[in-house]
């Protein structure tokens, strides 16, 4: 309604220099920190604590990088780590939007005795935070012999209740007659949903996927207490046992930074407007 | 006839919604519901990670001692001082932030993108820039001797426990003043523009204009910003994990889920650990609870 009106510029059509003092300031702070990451993970680290620190890299210093990736053990161990981030992430993505699809779809389109109460019962999880239980968790992981297996990092993951949220209220908003017309042409509930519903939701399944790639990316806490082995690590974990290890070479751990960061920035840059959508934020305090 | 034939769709219907929603619940029982009310049977037991001995029951013990503990009361103390030291500023500076990017008229996006940046790092290696930032020699300590004049001081901004507060605040304000300020400037966004217009015709100033109609109209917006903030700031772990695991000082920063990690995985105390878990998730269920309340408003108000 408003969406032409609202793009007008607030504050009365004037934009005051302190305006744009103010944002250029911020985003300069805030941009250092990453142009500090980049930059050093060019240079030996002899450079990057030298004082006043040098900002321009003298060529581009390859044995961070080279070392980086050979590990503390000379082990190469950040492929099979790096791997192992990119099929956690990329399952709990693919099985999340999966299992959120199919429950948001029975929830939204399906009448049925106690559909009011399953939903409340999914939604009550939210209040579940995820550090409160990860004790018990564990022991329930544990239990179930899955520690130090991919399993056992995905499967907590997929019961996503702000997943079968946000698949809800896309979807209640299907029009039921193709559902009906496809029914009196004799098409199966799977086939309806696999080929009609699941194609049709494609912007909500971005975000959805998205969101839960990146919260697998960046996870730590969950790692740390599953895995054990070195090659089942994920990729913090692989940074933090770097560090660990040697403490030394500031070059290394920033090459490290930058290469764990990578797929996310090309994520980021390809993709910026599944990252800053007004569902992708407010549902980041379930990551 | 036909009434038959409904029915019978009906609970064909009926049939399929529960087998469509089935799986989720399998999955919600055993790693959501299920969980929760182990957490609660085992705050009262006194579980050993390695031993093999059956745990016993000792009742209300483990909270008990948890109110008695010093080290207890430090970590609410310290999960306290971060969430506050850094949930103000952010909601202040994202919605100073937002209400500028709102008054210019280019660039937007550029800015906005730019701010959310760090926010797509990992906390892992958003720590591990910081660390490298905050060593003695590093830029903060360099940044700060050039804007007050001094040479060659050392803040110690990893050893201090005021500064390694501060560090850890700074760390989190950074990460995530992009994404409350992407929020706020989605609130300001919703404001019908004629209101505002309708202000300006009025003559009111930029002043008056914030503080009469944005603000107010912000404030679901802000109630909520504040509180999933707060929700984030109290399960604080990484930044608190890397910098006492890379040397600096535990204590100043020992926040509560960094103190369940360690009493459970480093002193194999589970009984102990979920009754401290117990305690942190009552906490933010009052939280999320007004999350939950306060964006079903914030829809009303808007829509």
């Amino acid at each position: 309604m408003h969406t032409k009106k609202t793009r007008s510029w607030y504050l009365g059509h004037v934009s005051t220099g302190f305006m744009w003092f103010v944002l250029i300031a911020a985003c300069v702070l805030v941009l250092i920190p990453l142009a500090f990451m980049f930059t050093a993970s060019a240079m030996p680290a002899r450079d990057i604590l030298r004082l006043p620190y040098p900002w321009i890299p003298k060529g581009f210093y390859w044995p961070n990088f080279w070392n980086g990736i050979k590990g503390p053990e000379d082990d190469f161990i950040f492929f099979r780590n790096a791997l192992n981030s990119l099929i956690v992430a990329g399952s709990v993505a693919f099985f999340t939007v999966v299992l959120s699809a199919i429950t948001g779809y029975g929830l939204a389109k399906f009448k049925f005795k106690g559909r009011n109460l399953v939903f409340m019962l999914i939604m009550a999880t939210m209040m579940i935070p995820f550090e409160a239980i990860m004790i018990p968790l564990y022991m329930v992981v544990m239990r179930m012999g899955l520690q130090d297996t991919y399993a056992g990092l995905i499967l907590p993951f997929l019961a996503n209740a702000f997943g079968v949220f946000l698949m809800r209220q896309y979807l209640i908003t299907f029009p039921d007659e193709i559902l009906d017309a496809a029914r009196i042409d004799g098409a199966g509930e799977i086939r309806i949903f696999s080929s009609i519903v699941l194609p049709s939701s494609g912007p909500a399944i971005a975000t959805l996927a998205i969101l839960a790639f990146r919260s697998q990316w960046d996870s730590l806490l969950w790692p740390l207490l599953v895995v054990q082995s070195d090659e089942m690590k994920t990729i913090p974990l692989y940074i933090t046992r770097y560090m660990a290890e040697t403490h030394s070479d500031e070059g290394i751990m920033m090459a490290v930074a930058v290469l764990a960061s990578l797929p996310m920035i090309v994520l980021f840059l390809t993709l910026s407007k599944y990252f800053v959508s007004k569902e992708g934020l407010t549902s980041a305090t379930k990551g | 006839m036909r009434r038959r034939r409904g029915f019978s769709m009906e609970r064909k219907k009926a049939m399929w919604g529960w087998l469509f929603v089935l799986p989720a619940l399998v999955f919600f029982s055993a790693f959501s519901f299920y969980p929760i009310i182990n957490a609660f049977y085992e705050s009262f037991y006194n579980r050993n990670l390695l031993s093999l001995r059956p745990p016993r029951f000792v009742g209300w013990d483990n909270y008990t001692y948890l109110f008695r503990s010093k080290d207890f009361w430090l970590s609410v103390q310290n999960t306290a001082i971060f969430t506050l030291g850094t949930f103000i500023p952010l909601v202040l500076f994202s919605l100073l932030l937002a209400v500028c990017i709102m008054s210019i008229p280019r660039f937007r996006r550029f800015f906005q993108l730019s701010l959310y940046a760090p926010a797509v790092l990992s906390s892992v290696v958003a720590a591990l820039i910081w660390l490298l930032i905050f060593d003695p020699r590093g830029l903060a300590n360099q940044g700060m001797n050039a804007l007050l004049g001094t040479s060659g001081v050392n803040y110690k901004w990893l050893s201090d426990t005021f500064m390694l507060r501060l560090s850890t605040i700074i760390v989190y304000f950074w990460k995530y003043i992009g994404y409350f300020t992407v929020l706020f400037v989605a609130g300001i966004g919703a404001i019908p523009y004629s209101l505002t217009e309708a202000a300006l015709i009025d003559g009111a100033n930029r002043w008056q204009l914030f503080w009469r109609i944005t603000f107010p109209l912000l404030k679901p917006t802000t109630l909520l910003v504040s509180v999933m903030t707060m929700i984030q700031c109290l399960k604080t772990f990484s930044t608190q994990y890397l910098f006492s695991t890379s040397g600096a000082p535990t204590r100043p920063i020992n926040v509560i889920t960094l103190n369940i990690y360690n009493t459970a995985i480093k002193d194999y105390r589970i009984g102990r650990a979920t009754a401290m878990s117990i305690l942190l998730f009552l906490v933010m269920l009052v939280f999320t609870w007004l999350q939950l309340r306060l964006s079903r408003t914030e829809e009303v108000t808007f829509m």
